[in-house]
């Protein structure tokens, strides 16, 4: 197994290169640079040798292998460089910003988790049910909503009509309660759920289907026929087995829920990785661009990594592969 | 004695025969019967209809500007009033419909297409080939998909919405690639390829005459998830600014132009009929998509 496990995060560094290099040949493919917009500031004067001056500092001026050189070698030294745009280090920026789409990504999944697997159990446990047959249709439902327009009605209705909940930012600023445990679990219901609902309605129905293929199982017929009650059966032996492809989906989603994010994040403004990529790839600004490249590609290549595992935790003719 | 073995011949009724159904008549008759499907292709057949048919609807044009009268609540010449500059909603509605659909049906195809394809290649060829081809698809799948796609976009010009159908289509076809690649796996140790093989078929004729057409089915399921799942895209896109820009009428151009914070709270009749128009898309798509797959299915027990 550990054998297994290092030959995978060996895997993991070609790969991240590669997204790399794909990356800062995009990027530099992009026209306009970070300071170009001050040629058309008239009042600058002499804009285009402070034009050469400023791109001869950042680098700019030398070859595209060169730069990316250089980028790799301060990367390696925890340096990520520095702004163009907000003038701060990267490192520093990214700091502030994800630990919020960490905690709204965190939230989301927890939920996620917490509603849609026993939901699935439990439609699984009385199939064709009542019960089964109208949270399927609710779940068929809430799938096929994307996270966005979830966001914009959860907002209508709680936040404009009824005045429950917040809908911007993190926390409430200027009162004296701001930052409060209270506080910020009220402006992070409404992101993490319009995140997290359309996943619940997609695990339900997983859940749901590996654990009928479960139940039919003679072993669970033995437990029953022991006398087992109903709730210990379906937690104790249908869910363990069940369980191994819901978490492998679950890794394989945690980079989709970050890319996710940035719409979400966007409508409730909520100050986290997606507004600081998207803002920096709209004003060029080169080292924010890598940096964020770099912690969504780790993100995402992390997810895999993790549901790699489970499946070979589960299925042994992987580990040998 | 030839009279007598005429009048000994016996005479059978000829028997009518039964025209054998084809598997694809199989499938549709058994999608008929799935109700869902139905109610979801009905919806979306209105939805298709009443946006190519837009004219008989609404008699005014989508970019026809009319600052005597913006932002308008729900009258009678507007029935669901109008935007910052006098268009009328309901008009851009089913005007943006045509272009909403249109982008989410073409990158579908565009994506099915690049996929089947490579995905084909590697399953069929096998080998170090598939490694590698697979290695590649495998660092697209792991490429953050917000960054690749406003990097896209700030490359090429997608204004114009074919450029955007494109770069819809590129992002997604590693995701394709790989399920079709999985299938082709799949197929190829089907008793009939091996057969076809062992006589001395050659590839192109094995992959086109054998694989493709019993890959269909899937593939059409694929497809229209495919297309459920663009619309949403294209609508998230819009809504940050990265798909079409806002003067060309669309459903998701609609949804930006009224995020903000006064139009959501006091415009409901302007937002919320784009958002029901995408969800109820998203959810008749979704239905046949269910009903294609348990029609087309060869184990399904109805």
């Amino acid at each position: 197994m550990t054998a297994y496990i290092v030959r995978r995060l060996l895997g993991l560094i070609p790969t991240l290169f590669i997204i790399t290099i794909i990356g800062f040949i995009m990027m530099h493919l992009m026209p306009g640079n970070a300071f170009q917009a001050l040629l058309f500031n008239p009042k600058i004067k002499n804009g285009a040798s402070l034009l050469k001056n400023l791109q001869d500092q950042n680098g700019l001026n030398l070859s595209w292998p060169q730069q990316y050189v250089n980028w790799i070698g301060q990367m390696a030294h925890g340096n990520l460089g520095n702004s163009f745009e907000y003038n701060q280090p990267v490192s520093q920026l990214i700091g502030e910003y994800l630990p919020n789409t960490l905690e709204l990504a965190l939230a989301a999944e927890i939920i996620i988790l917490i509603a849609g697997i026993p939901l699935g159990v439990f439609q699984a446990s009385k199939v064709n049910g009542k019960f089964d047959i109208s949270t399927s249709f609710f779940a068929i439902f809430l799938f096929s909503v994307p996270g966005f327009i979830f966001a914009l009605f959860l907002m209508f209705i709680f936040s404009f009509m009824l005045n429950w909940l917040p809908s911007i930012g993190t926390v409430t600023p200027g009162v004296s309660w701001s930052g409060d445990l209270g506080d910020r679990l009220s402006h992070l219901i409404l992101p993490a759920l319009s995140l997290s609902l359309p996943a619940i309605a997609g695990y339900s129905r997983l859940t749901r289907g590996n654990t009928l293929s479960v139940i039919v199982q003679d072993y669970v017929r033995t437990a029953r026929a022991k006398g087992l009650r109903q709730n210990k059966v379906l937690f104790r032996h249908v869910l363990r087995n069940s369980i191994i492809p819901i978490v492998t989906q679950f890794g394989f989603d945690i980079g989709g829920l970050f890319s996710g994010a940035v719409l979400i994040e966007e409508i409730f403004t909520w100050p986290g990785m997606g507004e600081l990529s998207v803002n920096a790839v709209l004003n060029r600004d080169y080292p924010l661009i890598l940096a964020t490249l770099m912690i969504f590609a780790v993100a995402v290549l992390i997810g895999n990594l993790i549901a790699d595992l489970f499946l070979a935790a589960a299925d042994p003719r992987i580990r040998y592969s | 004695m030839a009279t007598a073995a005429e009048s000994n011949r016996v005479h059978v009724k000829s028997q009518k025969m039964i025209k054998p159904q084809s598997q694809f008549v199989l499938g549709l008759r058994r999608f008929a019967r799935n109700r869902l499907a139905l109610v979801g292709a009905i919806i979306l057949f209105i939805i298709v209809f009443v946006t190519v048919f837009a004219p008989l609807f609404t008699h005014y044009s989508p970019n026809a500007a009319n600052i005597m009268d913006t932002d308008a609540p729900p009258s009678p010449q507007h029935i669901f009033g109008t935007d910052d500059s006098g268009y009328d909603n309901l008009t851009r509605l089913l005007y943006g419909g045509r272009v909403d659909l249109t982008i989410a049906f073409v990158a579908a195809f565009m994506t099915m297409f690049l996929g089947t394809t490579y995905g084909a290649i590697s399953g069929y060829v096998g080998g170090w080939v598939d490694s590698l081809m697979m290695r590649f698809v495998d660092v697209m799948l792991n490429f953050p998909f917000i960054p690749f796609i406003i990097t896209l976009e700030a490359i090429t010009n997608t204004a114009n919405e074919w450029v955007l159908i494109a770069v819809v289509g590129f992002t997604a076809w590693p995701g394709a690639a790989r399920f079709m690649r999985g299938v082709f796996l799949q197929l190829r140790e089907q008793d009939y390829v091996i057969g076809a093989r062992t006589i001395g078929a050659r590839s192109s004729r094995l992959i086109f005459r054998h694989m493709l057409p019993n890959s269909l089915s899937v593939l059409v399921v694929l497809v229209s998830f495919s297309v459920a799942g663009f619309v949403g895209l294209n609508a998230g896109l819009s809504l940050i600014g990265l798909g079409l820009p806002i003067n060309v009428a669309s459903w998701g151009g609609l949804l930006a132009e009224h995020s903000n914070y006064l139009a959501l709270r006091t415009e409901p009749y302007a937002w919320i009929p784009p958002a029901a128009m995408i969800v109820l898309t998203i959810l008749s798509v979704n239905f046949m998509g269910d009903g294609l797959r348990d029609a087309f299915d060869p184990q399904a027990r109805v």
